[in-house]
């Protein structure tokens, strides 16, 4: 609350708040605090920096901005009277200029409200014309000057002209904009520019600087859905695009897709990536980057060692969760992703953009898309957005709220809809409960996993050689059956196919045709049909007919008894040698051990072509290391609050160092500070000091000495809250403080 | 959760519970706009297309209704996106309009200017159209409605064709309903397609399909141009035509190889009409030679290039296809889709095999095993000698010729590929056997003969996978096709399921080599026969005479 006693500057006003809302200020407007300003002189001067207060503008919502505008204009000037000129109810004036103060941007007391000069600056109107010549300076213009100004007025725009402050007299004017400069009815706002003036404005709109109310947000255009219906749709997008990433990731693990040289994915590799998931080019890039963004794919490296996409280790651990769950760290990736994810299939330039390409990043996007959410949270539960005319009235909303936000940022909210639509934060354009949940920061898991389809643990086996899984099935269960038959359509259900290939599949796996069976009767609701059984019974008499195996070296001989002999050679046992048939012998030690010792055992082989041996690969799966997470929340806030109060203590200690810069000549000569360092070091009292330090900046503090020798003074800083030493050449002036009260 | 017997999956396809005891009403629901793709005993699979959902809009349902249905019915959430899709595509249709203008004659019309735009800038449209009347209707030259329909169907707009018929040359039909009915959904379906003006109906084989071309007739009561696959299938037509309606001999004329009549109720076959000399195709003036007021064609999934491209020109003539299937394995039901009209009946195999009026069936498939000598033989063929090798095993006659015993007194046909081996089987077995060579009055006197119940067994060739009217056949035996086309299939069960004179259930045998390629396909026909809901069975040549009954 400011003080009645009216503050004389910001500084001033600063000193006089209490901690709390110092360190408010600084949570709103961060900038302010880094580094730590010496002072409240200090703070209040970063706090009128052009850079910052253009980033404190854009905190403002449209009454907040229209109030800003009338202190600039009318203040000085007490609170009834900006009310005044606002077309908004007087509390919400008063509300609108509290946050304004909270926020430094204007000061002074209710009854002395004042803007920062720079504020002024940035966004004050020229004052115009006095307000009882304006009827008669508008009556003398023509009708096309008057459209110029009533277009100008209405769009609340500025005017381009080639040169707006060459002087135009009434008698020189030719064009309709000379008229309206000539008449002050236009004013220069700079070199290129015009904008009506304040008093033409006000008397444009009746005596208030806006024509509608400002101080009531634009209402949402909506309709009528349940809540039910909405979850439920939600909650059939949040499954599917779940689904979606799992899939594609699994496909990705053992097929992973290059790396482009310039960073990114090809285009062809997202092409099949929708192929794959059944999905638009758009919602695809949506999966890979809100992938990405979770942590879960990352670039690696592939068989060959070239880069390549990949599933990340934290995959596995995403991956053995539940699938409400899984949504949850997509949904919140999703939400904190500064990637703008549409711009991929458009072009930048004549360059097309790839997918997880470098360059997407947007800081504020994570903000906006928030801010779209929060305001779709507004509506009521059992409301949604009204078809065709919802967006826009969200687009009205949010410009209320953001006034300064540009609009091309604005342009983004039917795709920041449309994708929280495919996550499934929304359905049927109503924010869902369980995304409701989720943006208040609470765990949405449980509202929709109680949505989601139950895991059913049995399949309907049908004569066509296909089962339907009417359900998710449980992980391993569907891991098994997966072994056993190829997926042939997903969705709620999954329907399966069994296969000549698919069955081996499982054989290869160790399966046998008994538990092949076994598996399929215990699993199915239903009789297992006949023909499945036969196609089990056929792939089981055909498996395993040729043989296959690994060997180093082979041993064949048409004499049957001398590789007898061998067999039984005692000698020979450490060859590891193994009859795979009557002439044929295979041992594992290569041939280079094998053929001299063999030669020992009094054997003469001769050596045959040596590319005999057969390898097995094995398709392995990759995983790329989980990148760093650089958003440790919850850290970051804990640091953030210290920071914050550490700087309100040192502004503090600053306050108190200036304030108790001497009036008289202070000690100044090198052998009166020593001996005043003395003295205090011994009596502990603190000192005022004057420093220069390595970098040539000056600096007032008070410290507390502890000792003084080999010209370093070591002492308590009250502003680092540490014993550190100070060369005493470099202290420029001394003098003792008094004891704080 | 809701608990409906559907299931939406992402890929488009329905998949409908079928013991569910909201099933028989949510069938009824979906069917006007997904295709039934498999129908086996637990689960049917219904799909989504564009040219359904179109089929759908062309029937006078819209998106809304077509999204309730899916929320009303599904288990599950159903996939935002693809109710968005169907929306989307549901939309398209309708966007443009061909009709007919008082003074410019026949133009292109529009509800959407965007669309429009963009349309009539497409290459694909260029020739086709006129000047622009006004800023949403172009002229369009008349000879173009058909190829500007197949245009914009590929550019992803069709149009609704207004533009009308002409009434063609009056001549009165009737049905002569004397000791037969017409079946409600035959009725029903020549009403959807005359209140449609024109398109196709899809109905089982022995469903009565030529029977639902009649009643198209006696509603349009005009010349009829009737375009069917072959002359046996004509004289077909003929036969019934005149025992089902009032048109004598002299009112049906016969236009193929052999003879050229044109009569108020011309029935041709789809050879003669693409039989092209030096570059000409000289019998296409049939097409012109009256004006017909309705064109039947028969079996549509088997229509061939040249003839859409002839029917591109009928556009202002009322068409009706009859077909068992949409699908055509050439991939081109669009073209039937924009040039001989949207679905405008269907009726599931099952439904009218409930109903009585087809005879359930019984599908056996028995393995053989090739002797060593055959194995070996067949091993080391080539690859296009296998297929010959492996359906032409001497196992198989060993094997018909048990089967024919164990049906003795039934009518049974045995159907086979390879001339060979289909001479071989008529020695082994006695009986005549009909192949394409065989002229056609012979044919016409052994099928007569088979129908009277003179002979009970006939060996025929794939002449007679097509429109042959065999209804007391209960057994066929099939020692090999045609490297296991559905088609091929659906046209050989089709054979013996007209109703049996004592209900009898149809049996419908495969002879196949194990372990070679005749099995690969094999896998084909079964899938394909349990997807269409029959029972299947897989019996070892042994075990004939132990399972059967």
């Amino acid at each position: 609350m400011p003080t009645p006693d009216a503050p004389r500057t910001l500084a001033d006003q600063f000193r006089n708040w209490p901690d709390d809302r110092v360190a408010a200020l600084l949570e709103q407007r961060p900038d302010l605090g880094v580094p730590a300003p010496l002072d409240s002189a200090q703070l209040a001067s970063r706090a009128v920096v052009r850079v910052s207060v253009v980033r404190a503008l854009d905190l403002l919502d449209r009454l907040e901005l229209e109030t800003l505008l009338a202190v600039i204009q009318v203040g000085p000037a007490p609170e009834h009277e900006i009310a005044a000129v606002l077309a908004a109810e007087p509390a919400s004036v008063a509300t609108a200029l509290e946050r304004l103060a909270a926020l430094a941007l204007v000061w002074g007391t209710t009854d002395a409200w004042r803007a920062t000069t720079v504020v002024a600056d940035l966004i004050g109107l020229p004052t115009g014309p006095p307000e009882p010549e304006i009827d008669g300076l508008l009556a003398d213009i023509d009708e096309r000057a008057r459209t110029i100004l009533d277009h100008l007025d209405e769009t609340d725009a500025a005017g381009t002209v080639a040169d707006a402050r060459t002087p135009v007299r009434v008698a020189g004017a030719s064009t309709p904009t000379e008229h309206l400069l000539a008449r002050r009815l236009l004013m220069a706002r700079d070199d290129r520019h015009v904008v009506v003036p304040w008093t033409v404005r006000l008397h444009l709109r009746g005596g208030r600087s806006t024509r509608y109310p400002v101080d009531v947000a634009p209402e949402l255009a909506d309709s009528e859905r349940t809540a039910a219906q909405i979850d439920r749709a939600a909650a059939g997008a949040a499954y599917e695009f779940t689904r979606r990433t799992e899939m594609l990731l699994e496909a990705w693990a053992t097929r992973p897709p290059a790396g482009l040289r310039a960073g990114g994915l090809g285009v062809r590799d997202l092409r099949a990536a929708a192929d794959l998931v059944h999905a638009e080019l758009a919602a695809t890039a949506l999966v890979i980057e809100t992938a990405a963004a979770a942590h879960l794919l990352a670039q690696g490296m592939n068989d060959d060692l070239d880069s390549a996409w990949l599933p990340t280790d934290a995959y596995d651990a995403w991956a053995a969760r539940s699938t409400a769950e899984r949504w949850q760290v997509l949904a919140k990736a999703w939400l904190d992703n500064p990637r703008l994810a549409s711009a991929v299939g458009g072009r930048d330039g004549d360059k097309p953009v790839n997918a997880l390409s470098p360059g997407l990043e947007r800081s504020w996007l994570p903000g906006d898309r928030r801010t779209t959410l929060e305001a779709l949270a507004d509506l009521p539960v059992g409301r949604a957005l009204a078809a065709g005319t919802g967006t826009a009235s969200l687009v009205a909303r949010l410009r209320w709220h953001h006034p300064r936000r540009p609009a091309a940022r604005l342009d983004l909210t039917p795709t920041t809809l449309a994708e929280a639509a495919a996550l499934g934060l929304t359905g049927l354009s109503g924010l869902s409960g369980f995304g409701r949940t989720l943006l208040a920061g609470d765990d949405a898991a449980p509202a929709l996993s109680d949505l989601l389809p139950t895991p059913v643990d049995h399949v309907l086996i049908q004569a066509d050689l296909t089962a339907v899984a009417p359900g998710p099935l449980e992980q391993e269960f569907a891991r098994r059956l997966a072994l056993l038959a190829d997926v042939e359509s997903r969705g709620g259900a999954t329907v399966y196919r069994f296969t000549v290939d698919s069955v081996r599949r499982s054989f290869d796996s160790g399966w046998s045709a008994v538990e092949v069976k076994d598996f399929l009767a215990s699993s199915s609701r239903t009789p297992v049909p006949q023909a499945l059984d036969y196609l089990v019974d056929d792939v089981a008499r055909r498996f395993g007919t040729l043989r296959l195996g690994a060997a180093e070296a082979f041993l064949r001989s048409d004499d049957e008894t001398a590789l007898t002999e061998l067999m039984h050679n005692s000698a020979a046992a450490s060859l590891r040698l193994r009859r795979i048939a009557p002439t044929v012998i295979v041992s594992d030690v290569p041939l280079q051990v094998l053929l001299p010792r063999l030669r020992e055992l009094g054997a003469a082989p001769v050596v045959e072509a040596a590319d005999g041996t057969v390898r097995i690969a094995r398709p392995d799966e990759f995983r790329a290391r989980t990148p760093r997470s650089h958003t440790a929340e919850v850290r970051a806030d804990v640091r953030r609050a210290a920071r914050t109060s550490a700087v309100v203590a040192a502004i503090r200690a600053g306050d108190r160092a200036a304030a108790e810069r001497p009036s008289r000549g202070p000690a100044r000569a090198p052998a009166d500070v020593m001996s005043l360092l003395r003295e205090a070091a011994e009596t502990s009292a603190e000192v005022w000091i004057g420093y220069l330090d390595n970098h040539g900046t000056s600096s007032e503090r008070v410290v507390k000495p502890l000792e003084v020798g080999g010209g370093q003074l070591s002492a308590y800083d009250a502003r680092t809250e540490e014993v550190r030493s100070f060369a005493v050449h470099r202290i420029t002036e001394a003098r003792l403080a008094p004891a704080p009260e | 959760m809701n608990d409906g017997p559907l299931i939406v999956q992402s890929d488009k396809t329905l998949l409908l519970e079928v013991d569910h005891e909201r099933a028989a009403e949510a069938r009824r629901a979906i069917a006007p706009f997904a295709e039934l793709e498999r129908s086996p005993e637990h689960i049917h699979t219904y799909r989504l297309t564009p040219l359904g959902l179109w089929n759908a809009r062309a029937a006078g349902h819209d998106a809304e209704q077509v999204i309730d249905t899916l929320l009303a019915f599904s288990r599950y959430a159903v996939p935002h996106s693809l109710l968005v899709d169907i929306a989307e595509t549901m939309d398209r249709y309708g966007r443009l309009r061909l009709e007919k203008h008082p003074v410019h004659g026949l133009v292109l019309a529009t509800t959407d200017r965007a669309v429009f735009t963009e349309v009539i800038r497409s290459k694909k449209v260029a020739g086709m159209l006129g000047e622009m009347l006004d800023e949403d209707t172009v002229s369009v030259h008349p000879s173009q409605r058909g190829n500007l329909k197949q245009a914009l169907l590929k550019l992803g707009w069709p149009a609704e064709d207004f533009a009308g018929y002409v009434d063609g040359e009056a001549h009165a039909i009737a049905l002569v309903e004397d000791g037969w009915q017409l079946r409600d959904y035959q009725k029903q379906a020549a009403e959807s397609f005359w209140h449609g003006g024109s398109g196709v109906v899809v109905l089982p084989c022995g469903a009565g399909k030529t029977i639902v071309g009649a009643a198209a007739m006696a509603h349009a009561q005009a010349t009829t141009l009737i375009l069917v696959t072959n002359t046996v299938s004509a004289r077909q037509w003929k036969a019934e035509l005149l025992k089902r309606t009032t048109l004598t001999e002299e009112e049906i004329g016969e236009y193929s190889g052999a003879r050229k009549e044109i009569r108020p109720v011309t029935i041709a076959t789809y050879q003669v009409l693409t039989l092209r000399r030096k570059g000409v195709y000289p019998h296409l003036e049939l097409l012109d030679a009256r004006d017909w007021g309705l064109v039947v064609y028969d079996e549509v999934h088997l229509l061939p290039a040249p003839i859409f491209r002839m029917t591109a020109d009928l556009q202002a003539r009322r068409r009706i296809g009859l077909t068992a299937t949409l699908i055509r394995e050439d991939g081109r039901e669009g073209d039937v889709f924009s040039l001989i009209g949207p679905k405008r009946f269907d009726a599931p195999w099952k439904d009218i095999e409930a109903q009585g009026w087809i005879a359930p069936a019984d599908c056996v498939e028995v393995r053989v095993t090739l002797p060593e000598g055959e194995r070996l033989a067949y091993a080391t063929a080539d690859a296009d000698e296998r297929y010959r090798l492996a359906a032409c095993t001497p196992a198989k006659t060993t094997v018909a010729e048990q089967l024919v015993a164990q049906h003795l007194g039934e009518p049974t046909l045995v159907i086979g590929q390879y001339l060979d081996q289909l001479d071989e089987l008529g020695e082994h077995l006695g009986a005549p056997v009909i192949k394409g060579e065989t002229s056609v009055k012979e044919r016409q006197e052994l099928f007569a003969a088979f129908r009277e119940g003179e002979i009970d067994l006939l060996v025929v060739s794939k002449v007679a996978n097509f429109s042959i009217d065999l209804p007391e056949a209960a057994v066929a035996i099939q020692v090999s096709g045609s490297f296991g086309s559905r088609q091929e299939e659906a046209q050989r069960l089709g054979r013996l399921l007209r109703p049996k004179a004592d209900g009898r259930t149809a049996r419908f045998y495969t002879i196949v080599a194990r372990d070679t390629v005749d099995a690969d396909f094999a896998q084909n026909r079964q899938r394909f026969l349990a997807e269409q809901g029959y029972a299947y069975r897989i019996l070892d040549a042994a075990d004939i005479g132990k399972v059967v009954d």
